[in-house]
């Protein structure tokens, strides 16, 4: 019975931390069973709860792939108990990890296809999961370009990798909000570089996740280069808590973020209740 | 109160055009109960109802669910019905710049008590489809399927009523209906402080102790409470800064509690919405009752009857005696 | 056997006495005379059961508490090395035999809320499941309706035996309990003697005549769609919802109201992780880490509230809708909000009702 209990989280140890930015750290976890670890299985943009015991638990993207096995990698920005609590472990701490819970990005309907990422922020974490996934995939997806934004040069996370993103095959368009000094990439909010780059939606795909206000204008910006409902994917975020389907919070409409989502269509969305 | 829905309708459209919406009671949904009512257009107006079931203190939207501070573009006021009670709740409010005097229209109804629906439905012998309730002189009068029973009315009204000391509106634009004799002089003991202190130290901890086990951790008290203002920030809920825990034992609820009456230290005007809108029955307004008197005792101060004082103890002054 | 007895009204102590020897037994009481509070509370020797009056908190927290631990957890340090330590988790059940005896059939009915989401989704809530599989319901046909009763407006009746395992009949001098699933059988069979044929009989015309009553005007299923197209009309919900204090009473008194927290609570080396109950009347319900609040007034709030009633959980559940029909959160609400009128009035457009 109590390998069934879904409330009971694995005992993970965290192994590394990266610190991103001023308010975003990304922890690397193994399960300390090593036999979990070796059985984990999950699928690209699935989510886990992690726990801080005596704190509480929350919600974030498992953002390594399922290809790349060494950890389980989350990343974290300092918002609320849980988060602000995560932010102050070493490696070493202990923490409970239950995962996979959510769906996942429709990746075997992405084969063939060419792929744009649109990402601002934190958001980049869901992002990055199915990046690295395609990119070592790579035969099985077109172009694949990202155009990632944040808000100054020092917002932008897992910037010592773009060099290796970039060598396995995606090309890379960042952006900040304003003008900095020694900025030699663009300058403009995520939608407005979207709209002077204006990919071609032909036989494209759109993955786009941001902070609600940048989700909303990428979205206008996408319909407006014709892309349709059906071309493009988002991931929601709504507060959790038992990331089940029980506990009755993250509803939209009949709809449960964690069970149903977090992974949406645009058509998806577009049939849903307008309750963002 | 005795009725006076007739005078306050034709009052109202007197009036209606220079207001922008009127705070007042429509019938519920069967003759035991009333319910707040946003009068919006003329034609809500035949909607209102003021009697001995207008129980609820509106005061409370007030400063909770509209803007009663800013002036309205058009100049025009809100239009508030208050009775003796609310009329304090609506001063603590104006002291405390939540309301402002000129936004509001004031509509002072004189009241002779509310009922206690709670009670009623104990007295009548068996509590089933109440189809009237009429308050005939000092007399109530209760339909159900069942037979008519006939009571006195002060054993049907509320507690707080019974020892009323204000039940002429302190402020008003206009007053409807004639001022009534107060129950209790100003400076009276409060007769059910005094039946609780009346009992052992022993004893008395033992009245709270069954009296908060039932507290379900609602809110209700609060968010009935026209001057519990602190909304989403309570710190019954925050969990940053986390005060208090999910744990619904004694502790926790008696640390709400005196969180709550403390709060409302010299600003508790004992309107008795917490009483009335607690699910569960527990005479909650009482603690807060037992600090206005000590409030009156020491600082010799009164809430809600100025709108100019300030309450003792949102100030401070070096001279401040009895302390 | 006929998996009926008989119990005269003086012997319901006895009985009771007995049951509570093998199990936990839940009862509707006079929790306090001065205000006329009835809930359910744990039978002990002495205590009677309010069978006359309905109890104003429903039975949800015999299976379903308002703060219920899920396991408790404790830092190991290593003794060897202190600044390495483990966690040891311990999950703590707290289910015994237990049989709810009178409660109404709205209030046994609304568990079948709770089975849906609890037990037949894709995750199983062992707590729950485990309370539920080991308590027994014995349901009195109900007699006394109030002006805020409904159950027939939502697909049940004050003599609806769903969920329930005994029914227990009131008739002249006592009360005839009967069997209605296995385990209600075998335990009523144990339990006493047998009604004589006018006592069945006159339990049977109970059944037949209380099964007959309509409680409630209208049949307030079939609105899941009113609720989508009304969805955005704000003019609507302000005026349905202006009087509301966001008070959540409402969804604690009810019966089929679900939705939990779950939180820590540490002291030192050790805490537990519990769930306590959740109000989606709550601005902080929907609040998220970074201050985005979908549903930030009282009236996507309340919408949320008659919306996952009476047209998401419907939608989900194969036209079942999540109320019971008791009537708590109309008689409780400080403000008199009436749930049938907001849900009749979805149907009705904008000119029907000026």
């Amino acid at each position: 019975m109590t390998e069934l209990n879904p409330y009971r989280p694995e005992m993970a140890t965290v192994i590394e931390i990266v610190e991103e930015t001023h308010n975003i750290r990304t922890l690397r976890v193994l399960l300390n069973d090593p036999e979990k670890m070796k059985a984990f299985s999950f699928q690209p943009g699935q989510v886990g709860q992690l726990s801080v015991f005596g704190y509480g638990e929350s919600t974030f993207v498992i953002n390594s792939p399922p290809t790349r096995r060494d950890y389980l990698q989350f990343s974290i920005m300092q918002a609320g108990e849980v988060a602000g609590r995560l932010h102050q472990l070493n490696v070493g701490d202990q923490i409970g990890v239950r995962a996979p819970l959510g769906n996942y990005f429709p990746y075997e309907n992405m084969k063939g296809r060419d792929i744009l990422f649109v990402g601002g922020g934190i958001a980049m974490a869901p992002l990055r999961t199915l990046l690295l996934f395609m990119l070592d995939n790579r035969k099985d997806y077109g172009d694949i370009t990202l155009i990632y934004g944040a808000r100054t040069p020092n917002d932008f996370c897992y910037t010592y990798e773009f060099d290796d993103w970039k060598k396995a095959g995606a090309s890379l368009i960042l952006t900040v909000d304003n003008e900095a000094p020694d900025w030699p990439h663009r300058v403009g909010v995520v939608p407005k570089v979207l709209a002077e780059e204006a990919p071609n939606p032909k036989n494209r795909i759109a993955v786009t996740c941001g902070p609600p206000i940048m989700i909303k204008f990428a979205l206008a910006a996408l319909k407006q280069l014709g892309y349709a409902d059906e071309q493009i994917y988002t991931t929601l975020e709504k507060r959790m808590k038992c990331g089940i389907g029980i506990c009755g919070r993250c509803n939209i409409g009949e709809k449960y973020v964690c069970i149903d989502g977090p992974v949406f269509s645009c058509a998806q969305l577009s049939a849903m209740l307008p309750e963002l | 109160m005795d009725d006076k829905t007739n005078a306050l309708r034709e009052h109202v459209k007197g009036i209606f055009s220079n207001l922008e919406l009127v705070l007042g009671w429509e019938p519920g949904y069967d003759p035991l109960h009333t319910r707040p009512f946003y009068v919006r257009t003329e034609s809500d107006i035949d909607r209102l109802t003021a009697n001995c079931l207008s129980f609820q203190n509106l005061t409370r939207y007030l400063a909770k669910s509209m803007n009663a501070v800013d002036p309205a573009a058009d100049g025009r006021k809100i239009g508030v019905c208050v009775k003796g009670c609310d009329s304090r709740s609506l001063v603590a409010l104006i002291q405390e710049k939540f309301v402002s005097r000129d936004r509001v229209y004031v509509i002072g109804l004189p009241c002779r008590g509310t009922l206690d629906a709670r009670r009623i439905r104990a007295l009548v012998p068996d509590p089933a489809r109440i189809r009237s309730v009429n308050a005939e002189g000092d007399e109530l009068v209760v339909e159900t399927d069942r037979g008519i029973s006939r009571f006195a009315l002060d054993r049907a009204i509320a507690r707080k009523c019974l020892q009323c000391r204000y039940p002429n509106p302190v402020i008003h634009d206009v007053l409807i209906g004639d001022p009534v004799t107060p129950r209790l002089k100003i400076d009276a003991e409060n007769p059910s402080v005094a039946a609780v202190e009346a009992l052992s130290l022993e004893d008395r901890l033992l009245f709270w102790e069954n009296q908060l086990d039932r507290c379900i951790r609602c809110f209700a008290c609060r968010n009935a409470c026209p001057l519990c203002v602190c909304q989403n920030h309570c710190i019954m809920e925050t969990r940053m800064p986390k005060w208090i825990t999910q744990y619904r034992n004694m502790n926790e609820k008696f640390m709400f509690h005196m969180i709550h009456a403390l709060h409302l230290a010299g600003r508790c005007t004992e309107c008795g919405e917490c009483e009335r809108v607690c699910p569960v029955g527990i005479p909650v307004a009482l603690i807060k009752e037992k600090i206005n008197a000590i409030i009156y005792e020491m600082l010799d101060y009164e809430s809600g009857i100025d709108p100019e004082a300030v309450p003792p103890l949102l100030t401070f002054s070096p001279k401040e005696t009895g302390i | 056997m006929s998996g009926k007895i008989f119990v005269a009204h003086d012997a319901l102590s006895g009985l009771l006495d007995d049951l509570s020897k093998k199990f936990k037994v839940w009862i509707p009481q006079m929790m306090d005379q001065a205000s006329g509070h009835i809930a359910f509370g744990v039978y002990a020797p002495g205590k009677k059961p309010e069978l006359t009056r309905r109890s104003r908190l429903s039975p949800k927290k015999i299976l379903f508490p308002s703060m219920d631990t899920l396991f408790k957890f404790t830092y190991v340090k290593d003794p060897k090395d202190p600044v390495r330590y483990t966690i040891d988790l311990k999950e703590s059940f707290d289910n015994g035999p237990t049989l709810v005896f009178g409660a109404r059939p709205c209030d046994t009915r609304g568990f079948q809320t709770f089975d849906q989401v609890f037990l037949k989704g894709q995750y199983k809530d062992v707590y729950y499941e485990r309370r539920r599989q080991n308590t027994l319901f014995a349901t009195l046909v109900c007699q006394d309706s109030d002006t805020a009763c409904f159950c027939s407006s939502v697909g049940s009746g004050p003599a609806d035996m769903t969920g329930s395992d005994m029914a227990v009949i009131p008739i002249e001098g006592g009360y005839v309990i009967e069997g209605l699933t296995d385990a209600g059988r075998k335990l009523v069979e144990t339990s006493g003697s047998a009604p004589s044929p006018e006592q069945a009989a006159a339990a049977e015309q109970m059944k037949r005549n209380t099964a007959a009553l309509k409680i409630g005007e209208d049949d307030l299923t079939g609105y899941a769609d009113d609720l989508t197209r009304r969805f955005t009309d704000m003019d609507f919900w302000r005026e349905q919802v202006s009087p509301c204090i966001t008070c959540g009473v409402c969804t604690w008194v009810c019966p089929t109201c679900y939705c939990f927290s779950i939180t820590d609570e540490a002291s030192g080396m050790s805490g537990e992780r519990m769930r306590s109950w959740d109000s989606c009347m709550f601005y902080l319900y929907t609040l998220e880490a970074r201050g985005h609040n979908p549903r930030p007034t009282k009236m996507e709030r309340y919408r949320n509230r008659v919306g996952h009633k009476f047209s998401y959980f419907p939608k989900k559940y194969d036209g079942m809708v999540s109320c019971c029909g008791c009537g708590r959160c109309i008689r409780t609400c400080p403000v008199s909000i009436d749930i049938r009128k907001v849900v009749k009035e979805l149907k009705e457009t904008a000119d029907d009702r000026a």
